[in-house]
């Protein structure tokens, strides 16, 4: 596999994590979601393709979102995690850290000499 | 910054193309709503872009970043349509899921002919199965000057010509029949699961 298909894959399989992560502090609306995943990751490639799986994510139950009207000169569409979309992302950052330090031990003895 | 008309209908020609392509495989309301929101995302962008150094480029490097409007659609369709088709793999989520990568896409009107032949393929055969006993005459492996020619159902046969076989087409043909439809699903399903994962962000 080459390296960039990987690097992919591991991109989008963090995605849905990283959105999670930027509405936990708090309500959000789209750009703004976008402008905090881009000032922290590099995860955003294509600014447009974040929306669909907002809407994933509201679709699941795990984001909660609705329109907010006369707060700028257009409507905003804020999102904001719900009781379960908490708990998943709970399960999830678990997850990840038992993963990231697996990985991180496995590298650390391939470093070591036998 | 505050778009001109020419800006402004640049905009509005981004927004049509991105409503048409949704309209394709989600509900109005849907599009309304995921519309509603690009324009939202585009307005704010633009309130906050300078016309430097020139509107057009402003207004062009802004639908840039945001994705060409098929692109953008295709996440869409990635995160429903296929989505469903792969998590559930049912057939009639997996049709809709390919009719709409095969009028949108070249990959997948390829992908959707070749599915279509092995679905077509796996009904001839099992058509065979169910009307053997029907037409006992008339189905099974033809045979042309007693040579075998091919398998399925002529009517009427051709003096000269015979049908042969006998009732053990039955079973081969459904062996054969749901072979082939479940090869063709699954490979369905495959293909739509590369996809996504190849359009996904």
């Amino acid at each position: 596999m080459p390296l960039e298909v990987w690097q992919e894959q591991l991109r989008r399989g963090s995605l849905d994590l990283a959105i999670l992560l930027t509405v936990a502090s708090g309500p959000r609306y789209g750009l703004a979601i976008i402008q905090h995943l881009e000032a922290f990751t590099d995860l955003v490639v294509s600014e447009g393709t974040i929306y669909p799986i907002l809407g994933r994510l509201t679709r699941e139950g795990l984001l909660d979102a609705e329109w907010v009207e006369g707060e700028a000169p257009h409507p905003r569409k804020y999102y904001r995690l719900t009781r379960s979309g908490a708990k998943r992302l709970a399960h999830m950052k678990e997850e990840w850290r038992a993963f990231a330090g697996k990985i991180a031990r496995l590298m650390d003895a391939s470093e070591r000499p036998e | 910054m505050q778009l001109s008309e020419t800006g402004e209908s640049r905009v509005q020609g981004y927004l049509f193309v991105l409503e048409r392509s949704l309209n394709t495989f989600l509900p109005r309301d849907v599009v309304r709503d995921a519309v509603r929101e690009i324009e939202s995302h585009l307005r704010e962008r633009v309130l906050a872009a300078t016309a430097a150094p020139n509107e057009r480029e402003a207004v062009e490097r802004i639908l840039a970043e945001l994705g060409p409007p098929l692109r953008v659609a295709q996440a869409y369709s990635a995160e429903r349509t296929i989505e469903e088709a792969v998590a559930t793999g049912r057939l009639v989520p997996i049709v809709r899921a390919v009719g709409h990568l095969a009028s949108t896409t070249v990959i997948g009107f390829f992908a959707a002919l070749g599915l279509l032949v092995g679905y077509l393929t796996a009904f001839a055969f099992v058509a065979i199965a169910v009307l053997k006993p029907i037409f006992p005459a008339n189905v099974g492996i033809r045979y042309v000057g007693g040579f075998p020619v091919a398998l399925g159902a002529q009517f009427p046969l051709p003096p000269g010509e015979h049908m042969g076989g006998g009732y053990a087409i039955i079973p081969f043909a459904l062996a054969c029949g749901l072979g082939i439809f479940v090869g063709t699903h699954r490979g369905a399903r495959a293909f739509l699961s590369w996809w996504r994962n190849r359009t996904v962000s």
